[in-house]
Order: structure tokens, then sequence, then C-alpha cells
């Protein structure tokens, strides 16, 4: 027989049931079920004794690979280059030193250096490092300043949807394919639509974890910019109007109990032209 | 006292030391079972490292503006990003393709991305244990296997990593098992093993 990665022959229906229950992928009742399938069919039960092998000889054969030492500094170095980079201002969006990047950094460094850097010291010239250390002591005491985490929490979720392949689940311009998608996968159901004659084209959704909750995220092209409009059940405070962090502005509303948050790069205007249009839907 | 507005956006001092003790303590602790899932993607133990590397910093400066709940999942899912984009690049590098250019098609393209049956079964004559056999698998199988059998990730969370829905992820993994059976079948049965 020539060998083929693919199904050799018709499998008994249960037999991915019976892979979750090995894995212990399901409840007590499921469970029960199948112990009492696995009573009556044979063939359940070899794949049974044959999953357990199969797990043994991975177990026991395959290779785990611990971080070497000159990876493990290497690392540590690149991290504190992250550190002083965010240090000293440059944002989320700034390029990653490359990781070839090896270069004879020092380990990590107390006290503040940041008076050395260029930035800060075009930026305070002739303020000395108690200025420095006063600021960095009043961001502290100014509790009122902090971002709400909820804030924090949008725009990572549209960082991380910019990485490659997190960007949508469900590939569609068809509100019609979009918003029934989110029965199984959100805990909201928001308003959809394309609005590629305005300019706002449907690309599609996706459902992200926000507040405790699944959200919606609706993901709409507008020129180069994606625009992701998060959607999940509104609580307790109302989220400020707009933000800007790092460079990504958030125009938040409310309709009826559902929360909406644009997040994009791109222009107020243009948030605010779909907020328009999205509010516009019934 | 003079307190410029350039600070306020800025994170102090103080709170980067603390951005960068939570990363080690929540992230870090993944970074063996990281690199390797990594080692297990790149078949290049330096294509692992950089992966590995590039992975971390990403996850650092992500790591401020999220709610990390399962930061092992997390971390592997940008590690497997990273892995694919790395590779994306040596390929349209390297003129001459890679032995591991299969792995860049995506679940749709399994079947073209399967390496040749004929050469499998050669192939798989020859590998003495099942490391080797393991890197013969289809990525996506390696990948589901790696993350279930080596990593004890559970459904949801392959389901996170490999961005497939969990259903796929369990007939995936279904079939992956069978290939390693059917290939591995006489050393699993309890056969006595090559030395390697």
């Amino acid at each position: 027989m020539a060998p083929n990665w693919q199904e050799p022959r018709v499998l008994c229906p249960e037999h991915l049931r019976v892979q979750a229950y090995f894995d212990g992928e399901v409840d007590a009742v499921s469970a029960a079920e199948i112990e009492r399938h696995l009573e009556r069919c044979a063939e359940c039960r070899e794949l049974h004794a044959q999953l357990q092998r199969t797990r043994q000889a991975l177990k026991s054969e395959l290779s785990y690979f611990r971080v070497p030492e000159p990876l493990a500094a290497r690392i540590d170095r690149a991290l504190d280059h992250a550190v002083s980079a965010e240090r000293s201002g440059r944002s989320a969006g700034t390029p990653a030193p490359p990781s070839g990047a090896r270069g004879p950094r020092a380990a990590r460094w107390w006290p503040p250096r940041a008076l050395s850097r260029p930035f800060w010291t075009g930026a305070l010239s002739g303020v000395g490092v108690s200025a420095l250390a006063a600021a960095a002591c009043l961001v502290l005491w100014l509790p009122t300043l902090r971002t709400d985490p909820r804030i924090e929490g949008l725009l990572g979720a549209h960082l991380r949807s910019l990485m490659p392949d997190h960007l949508i689940d469900v590939v569609s311009s068809d509100r019609h394919t979009v918003k029934p998608w989110y029965a199984g996968h959100a805990d909201v159901s928001p308003a959809v639509a394309d609005f590629d004659a305005q300019g706002y084209t449907l690309v599609g959704g996706r459902a992200d974890y926000l507040d405790h909750q699944r959200s919606a995220v609706i993901v709409y092209r507008h020129g180069p910019h994606i625009i992701n409009v998060f959607t999940w059940a509104a609580d307790r405070q109302a989220l400020p109007a707009e933000s800007t962090r790092s460079g990504y502005r958030l125009l938040c509303w409310r309709t009826g109990d559902l929360q909406y948050c644009a997040v994009s790069d791109t222009g107020w205007d243009e948030l605010r032209d779909l907020s328009a249009l999205i509010q516009a839907l019934k | 006292m003079p307190a410029p507005e350039v600070f306020i956006p800025t994170c102090a001092i103080e709170c980067m030391d603390d951005k960068r003790r939570r990363f080690e303590a929540q992230v870090l602790p993944h970074l063996d079972a990281a690199h390797t899932f990594a080692r297990w993607l790149a078949p290049a133990p330096a294509d692992a490292e950089d992966v590995l590397q590039e992975a971390v910093l990403r996850a650092f400066r992500a790591f401020d503006s999220l709610r990390v709940s399962d930061a092992k999942a997390w971390l592997f899912a940008i590690v497997r990003n990273c892995h694919y984009t790395a590779l994306k690049q040596r390929q349209r590098r390297a003129q001459v393709p890679l032995p591991e250019e299969h792995d860049i098609e995506d679940g749709p393209a399994l079947i073209a991305g399967t390496p040749d049956p004929e050469q499998v079964t050669i192939r798989s004559d020859e590998a003495r244990n099942l490391n080797e056999l393991m890197r013969l698998l289809p990525a996506e199988f390696r990948e589901v296997l790696v993350l279930r059998e080596l990593e004890d990730l559970s459904y949801r969370e392959i389901a996170e990593v490999t961005g497939a829905p969990i259903g796929t992820v369990m007939s995936r993994l279904a079939r992956a098992r069978r290939a390693l059976r059917e290939h591995y079948g006489a050393q699993l049965a309890g056969a006595p093993r090559a030395v390697p």
C-alpha cells in the first residue's frame, strides 16, 4: 500500500470523541458515554490503546530543547535594548533592533543613563537629573493619568490583529456571512454592514477576548489603514469617547447596551465617519 | 517644579522596570517550551534561535497592553508567526528551494504540500527513530503533535496558537497520530527498536 497522510479507510464515527476522551477534553457525561462505547467497539478500544502507546513513545523519545546559555544571554541583552528603547519614549511601532544585533551592549544598567540619550539631552538641556526624577515621581503620583485598562486591552488586541494571520477569522465582504458567524464565536451580535461606497470596505470579522468576554471585531479597510471595530456588552462606566495611545486612535461609543470602539492609525475624521455610519444602522 | 508635558505619555523608569519584572515572571518561564516548539518548527537550530529571540521581543513590546491570561499559548502563537514570517523571507531570498518549503503552505494546501508519498516510504524506512520520522511529517501534523504531546496544550490552546478552529485541530491531530502509527507501527507496537 502506498503510504499516504490522508484517510486510509472509513473509521468508526466515534473516533474523534474517543481521541477527545483520551486527551481529557470531555465532560463527565460524555466520558461515561464514550466508556460505554469503548466496551462495545473493538476498533475504538484498539484506537485508545494505540493512542496510549503513541503518547508514551513520543513522551519518552521526542527531543526537548532547553534554551542554551548563549541564547538566553542574547535574549536578555535584546530585552535590555527593548527596555531602553521604550524608556526613551519610542513607541511600540518602532522597528525592533535586528534580531542579529548582538552588539557589545552592557548587561542590565542601573542607575538610569537616560540623560546620555540624544532625545533627553535635546528635550531637557539645562534640566538636571533631579527634574527627571521629579517628573517620574509626578507620573506615579497622578493616578488620574493612568489609562483605563480596557483602553490598553483594545490597543493590544488591535496591535495583535496586525500581526501575520491574526487579523481575520471569517473573511468576507458580505454582511450576511460575517454577522451570523459571530453567533457561535462572540457574546454579542454587532451591527455589520459594508460601507465600500463610502470608502470603508468590510473585510471580515474576528472574535477577541476583551473585558472578560468574547467581543466581536469587525474589520474594515480604509485606504492602507485597517480599522478594527470592537463590540461587547457595555458595563459599568463608559470608556472615554476619544483617546490616543502610542499613535493609535480609539473612538468609543455606546449604542443601546453595546459598547463599540473603533481602533486605527487613521485620522479622527475617518473614525468619526465610520462611527456615524455604523450608528446609523438599525 | 517643572514637569514637561513630554513625560506624561512616556513610561517612567520605575514602570519599565516593573514591566520587565512582570514579563520575566509571567512569560520567561515558558522559554524552554517555546524554544522546543521553535526547534520543531524550524529544522535549523540557528533559525529557531533567531525566531525565539524575535518572538520574545515582540511579546515584550506587546506585553503591557495585553491582559495575558494564557502566557504560554500566547508566546507560542507569536513564535509560530515569527517562524512563518522568517520562513517566507528566507524563501524569497533563496534561489534554491529549501527542503522545508512545503511548510509554508497552509491547511487547504495540505495534500499539495505533502512530500511525495513514494519518497516518504523510502525515507521513513530510513528514519531510525521517532525524532527523524517527526521531521518527515507535514508541518501541520508535526506542529499539533508537538503542542499536544510534548507541550501538553489543550485543544483550545492549540487552536489559539495555530489559528485553526478546534474542530480542525481535532481532525488534524487524529490524522497526525494515524500517520505516525502507520509509519512507526512496529516500534509503537513494542517491537525491538533500532538503536539510533
